[in-house]
């Protein structure tokens, strides 16, 4: 017999978060920031920034930069013809449908509705399946102003949630903690909090009425004309060179327990096992005590098809005096 | 007195060329029931019965060996498998299916019946469980069938088609109808198409491999 039935407490089941940096660069903290300087007819949309100059060996999407009004303000029209359809009136609308699922909703930052919004959506690969709250933290400078950014899930005891999932404030501070040095929740209730963490969907939307209270950035809102906004954003995330971020998965795994008794799988049909064509065991001394040796072990279904193989460090020796547990890991 | 180790050993699993198929057509086929364990890359004859130091150092030669990686081709790995037999066994069973190379024309047919011998106390024996027959590259054979077993997984594996690519095809029996292909495209400028057949019983595990070749005909 070579083959053994595997009893159903022999499989277990295991979903284990992996947690790791977002960044290609496998480092927590992105700190340069580039753009392709190739246009493309997405670029009043969103812009696309790299880790490294986008034309180099390795470089590759880390997130991308949009800006929304509400107004369509902040960028050309699509027809002059039709006021308020531009752009940024696109994505406003974009992001509405996926944040709040409403197309009636309004945006509220920290209490305080805003008409308009930097969003920075992190590549898909990079965040994986989502990203991990409490690991934002981002530097925005413009000129002399800087300020330090994180999310708020550090003192959030029940977490909110949107249509597009978990949101959490985007506030001055660190780690998941605001600092609350000058104002108690990490923002001005004045002018609302500095946006919304969206780690389910992989996204930041950013509050310009308070980057404007704060540092200065404000956006362009003019009518009918490219206001520059996805550029002064970038600036200012390039001009602070740091934005850290980590992504998180579930990684499901399935274990499977092999247990071999003693009396099995001591004799093996390897042909160096045999001497000859007639099948002697090689040594006379395999004839009582035979000795074997796991190197693999397969994986198959009711139909004897092998669909999964593992395959061990080093032989494990295997004899009538032995027994053998081994535990096979399957990721999906 | 020192601890022993207790923990088991864990080792990370690939899915073959067949697990994936498998996965991917999602009917429930990829499910794993059972397993088996081999001890390919072992030379046996490194084992030395007459070592000076002592039977605790017989082994000494292949214990400590590194192994390969794991291939995925399910066709080049678990090739010997190692089997439960009775304390006492002098002779391994072996598996004698008439030919040492198949050659098969276009569009022929050829009826395989393979014999266990040294298996049971008897010299030859049809295998009371069958034998799973793999074949390297389905697509060189219209048909595949065996044939003499009824249990469900044989039939089972018996109905099964393939999505037409280059993947093996096992089926059960205790005997193999085959006829090659008929399929002129498959052969490109070539005049021969190659592939191999696995043979396993069922029962013993004992194993045999040979090479099969179609010959073009038209």
């Amino acid at each position: 017999m070579s083959f053994k039935t595997l009893d159903p407490e022999d499989f277990l089941v295991s979903a284990d978060s992996v947690t790791a940096t977002a960044w290609s660069t496998n480092s927590p903290t992105l700190s340069t920031f580039f753009t392709s300087s190739t246009t493309s007819t997405n670029d009043s949309y969103y812009k696309n920034v790299y880790q490294t100059g986008s034309d180099l060996a390795g470089a590759a999407v880390q997130f991308a930069i949009a800006y929304g009004n509400e107004q369509g303000s902040g960028s050309a029209l699509f027809n002059d013809l039709v006021a308020g359809k531009s752009p940024t009136r696109t994505v406003y609308g974009q992001y509405r449908n996926l944040v709040y699922g409403d197309e009636n909703a309004s945006f509220i930052f920290g209490g305080i509705t805003a008409s308009d919004f930097w969003a920075v959506s992190v590549e898909r690969a990079r965040y994986k399946e989502h990203l991990l709250k409490g690991t934002f933290n981002i530097t925005l400078t413009n000129g002399s102003d800087t300020i330090k950014l994180t999310d708020n899930s550090g003192t959030v005891s029940t977490d909110t949630f949107l249509d597009c999932g978990r949101v959490y404030q985007i506030v001055s501070g660190s780690n998941g903690t605001p600092y609350t040095g000058v104002n108690a929740n990490g923002y001005s209730e004045a002018s609302g909090s500095y946006g919304l963490f969206l780690p389910d969907v992989g996204v930041m939307l950013f509050n310009p009425l308070a980057l404007s209270a704060s540092i200065n950035l404000e956006p362009n809102r003019s009518n009918d004309s490219d206001g520059s906004n996805i550029q002064s954003m970038f600036n200012a995330i390039d001009s602070g060179n740091a934005f850290q971020l980590n992504s998180e998965e579930t990684v499901t795994s399935d274990f499977v327990y092999i247990r071999t008794r003693n009396a099995e799988f001591n004799y093996s049909e390897n042909p160096s096992f045999i001497s000859g064509s007639t099948g002697d065991v090689l040594y006379t001394q395999f004839i009582n005590s035979p000795q074997s040796y796991i190197t693999t072990v397969g994986m198959y279904n009711d139909n004897n098809e092998l669909v999964a193989v593992a395959k061990l460090s080093k032989p494990l020796t295997k004899d009538f005096t032995k027994e053998a547990l081994i535990r096979v890991k399957l990721d999906f | 007195m020192g601890y022993l180790n207790n923990t088991a050993v864990t080792v990370d699993a690939i899915l073959t060329k067949k697990g994936r198929e498998l996965l991917a057509r999602g009917d429930g086929s990829f499910r794993i029931t059972q397993f088996a364990l081999s001890d390919d890359e072992i030379d046996y004859t490194l084992y030395n019965p007459t070592h000076p130091s002592g039977s605790a150092f017989y082994g000494e030669a292949i214990e400590n060996m590194p192994l390969l990686e794991a291939f995925p081709d399910e066709t080049q790995i678990m090739k010997y498998k190692l089997v439960t037999l009775p304390r006492g066994t002098a002779r391994m069973p072996v598996l004698d299916i008439g030919y040492s190379a198949i050659r098969i024309k276009q569009g022929a047919s050829l009826a395989i019946t393979p014999q266990t011998l040294n298996y049971l106390s008897q010299t030859s024996v049809n295998e009371s469980s069958g034998y799973t027959f793999t074949i390297s590259d389905v697509r060189l054979f219209n048909t595949f069938n065996g044939i003499g077993i009824t249990t469900p997984e044989a039939q089972a594996a018996n109905q099964t088609t393939t999505i037409g690519t280059n993947v093996s095809k096992t089926i059960i029996g205790t005997t193999l109808n085959l006829t090659a292909t008929t399929v002129n495209t498959l052969f490109g400028g070539n005049t021969n198409l190659t592939a191999t057949l696995q043979v396993v019983g069922r029962d013993s595990g004992a194993r045999i491999q040979i090479p099969v070749t179609v010959t073009k005909t038209t």
